[in-house]
């Protein structure tokens, strides 16, 4: 076809901008039934903690408005069955698989990563720092410089793969955190990560979800997303950007490349359109030879 | 678990995505309607118990998909139907598709019943209202595979207007008794009430099977483990995002020795049910 969609995210090689949100695609054994899993960019796992998590009693989602909100709770089996029965799996697949790490306290993360280390068919560390900190009140680790950085400083020293870091909205200036974890080692930020939210059932006059509020996601945010991806990309870190919040189509994902993302994740939309992600990716070499294009990272950032 | 058959010369992975030509629509009573779509695939390889997944419309709002127990199949013309009640926003847009309109349907998902091995069992189905619709399906499975006169329906319903799929057993040749709450029709009363006299005769070897309101499974749970059936399912209706087993929203607490150390796990009802030995279900 003569064009380029590869893109470079540390050292990981992507063959297309196109990953897929983590806990937004099981362990892939479900969706491996639908499509070649190698035909993706890269596949981020499910939150991955020191032990198990059990979850958040349920309900755990409901439907919003164009979208919706969960409460899972980080529900996962932990670290070492991920080595032991999800990796395995995956290691079939020509496809680089980016571990998303959860923890309650800086050692936790540390923890997982260290054992992490050496295990073959691991390309890259993605950081969920939306986790809460018991260790101060249970503030969200990625809601201060300050915090995001500790984290991100203490993981760095473990590992040598490709570390991103996922940004959460719910901050007062994302650019702020975005340059603090940055600053303390990453090789890249993805973000968004969900933005809070809830819904009263007015006829029981009570929360719907158990855990009262949850993260939204889905294309009612959307817009948010792409507003901080040039928000963070404006910061001018030196660093990829993987963009991510509500991408449904191709169209969609090309106004987070527009935007300075160097590659994006699909999440919610794999619910509704098992396909969505493999989609995206053809819909994005389809619009680059339609406009002439020969390399996708031709139009990252290219809306100032 | 994904099962691959062939269909003509095709091999297709399921489950599947489909876009399926609605054949037919119709109200059943007030608030329920019966819609019959054209999928020779599914119609085929689908099971009772299982469910599909279903896209109300192409847009964003509302956005996810619904999930409908198979009503029942018509493998010669290639269809298979639901029935559902219309709740909300989901099911009353697909309560205006019209015959010709294309729906976009994944499935067949979920384990389906486990119709036993044994045949001399006698086999007990027990319906809520809405819970009717996947059990008329195992019933027309049931009395194929074993005969029809190993298979009882018991039917509970409001009162005798809302009584769902009692002609439909009885075109099996099963046998039907039916228990309305405010008695105008049948026993005056709950449809547990009538399993509670049905396992009183020597239960062992019966297998039941149950779908309906959550109070009502419970119910027939309680009643079996005392009556000591061989096996009693229930069919669960937990609040699905996905129904992929991709999200883990949907999960049930569920009885797991190995390597759980309270007891109990999280199993997803889309993936690992909706079908469940009631035993092994944590109610609360």
């Amino acid at each position: 076809m003569g064009v380029n969609l590869a893109v470079q995210i540390g050292d990981m090689e992507m063959k297309n901008p196109v990953t897929v949100g983590s806990g937004t695609f099981g362990s892939g054994e479900e969706m491996a039934q639908f499509f070649d899993l190698s035909r993706l960019g890269a596949i981020t796992t499910k939150g991955t903690s020191l032990g198990p998590w059990i979850g958040n009693p349920t309900p755990r989602t409901v439907e919003t408005p164009a979208g919706m909100l969960n409460a899972i709770g980080l529900d996962n089996d932990g670290v070492e069955d991920l080595i032991e029965n999800k990796l395995p799996f995956l290691r079939q697949f020509d496809v680089p698989v980016i571990v998303n790490v959860v923890g309650k306290t800086v050692e936790q993360y540390v923890q997982v990563v260290q054992r992490l280390k050496g295990v073959e068919g691991v390309s890259a560390i993605e950081l969920n720092i939306s986790c809460p900190n018991i260790k101060a009140g249970a503030q969200l680790f990625g809601s201060s410089p300050e915090a995001a950085a500790e984290v991100v400083e203490a993981v760095r020293q473990e590992t040598n793969l490709t570390l991103i870091t996922k940004l959460t909205p719910n901050v007062t200036r994302i650019g702020t955190i975005a340059r603090a974890v940055v600053e303390a080692g990453s090789d890249a930020v993805s973000l968004i990560n969900t933005l809070l939210g809830t819904v009263i059932d007015i006829e029981k006059r009570q929360f719907v979800l158990a855990n009262k509020c949850g993260g939204l996601s889905g294309p009612c945010i959307r817009p948010v997303a792409i507003q901080k991806v040039y928000e963070v990309a404006k910061e001018n870190l030196g660093v990829p950007i993987i963009g991510m919040g509500g991408i449904m189509t191709a169209e969609d994902a090309i106004q987070f490349l527009l935007a300075g993302a160097s590659a994006v994740a699909v999440g919610t939309a794999t619910f509704v359109n098992p396909m969505a992600a493999v989609e995206i990716v053809d819909g994005i070499e389809a619009y680059l030879v339609a406009h002439d294009y020969t390399d996708v990272k031709e139009i990252v950032g290219v809306v100032q | 678990m994904s099962l691959t058959i062939s269909s003509g010369e095709e091999l297709v992975e399921l489950p599947g995505i489909f876009d399926c030509e609605v054949v037919s629509q119709g109200r059943v009573m007030d608030g329920i309607f019966c819609i019959m779509l054209n999928c020779p695939t599914i119609a085929k390889c689908v099971l009772p118990g299982q469910f599909v997944n279903v896209r109300v419309l192409d847009g964003a709002e509302p956005l996810l998909r619904r999930p409908f127990s198979v009503h029942g199949v018509n493998p010669g013309m290639g269809a298979f139907s639901l029935i559902y009640a219309v709740r909300g926003k989901g099911t009353e847009l697909l309560a205006k598709k019209r015959r010709s309109d294309i729906v976009s349907v994944v499935g067949p998902l979920g384990k389906p019943f486990v119709l036993g091995d044994n045949p001399e069992a006698r086999h007990v189905i027990v319906c809520g209202g809405c819970g009717t619709a996947p059990m008329v399906f195992l019933g027309e499975m049931l009395s194929k595979k074993w005969g029809a006169d190993k298979v009882t329906a018991l039917l509970g319903a409001k009162n005798n207007d809302a009584v769902l799929g009692s002609v439909d057993f009885q075109n099996y040749g099963a046998k039907v008794s039916v228990a309305t709450d405010d008695g105008s029709y049948g026993h005056h009363g709950f449809v547990t009430e009538l399993l509670s006299e049905r396992l009183a005769l020597p239960a062992d070897g019966t297998r039941v099977y149950a779908c309906g309101p959550r109070e009502m499974l419970k119910e027939v749970a309680r009643i079996s483990k005392q009556a000591e059936v061989a096996s009693c399912q229930v069919s669960l209706e937990n609040h699905m995002a996905c129904g992929l087993g991709l999200c883990l929203g949907c999960v049930q607490k569920h009885v797991q020795p190995e390597g759980k150390p309270e007891g109990w796990d999280y199993l997803r009802v889309c993936t690992d049910g909706p079908v469940f030995e009631a035993e092994a279900v944590i109610w609360e």
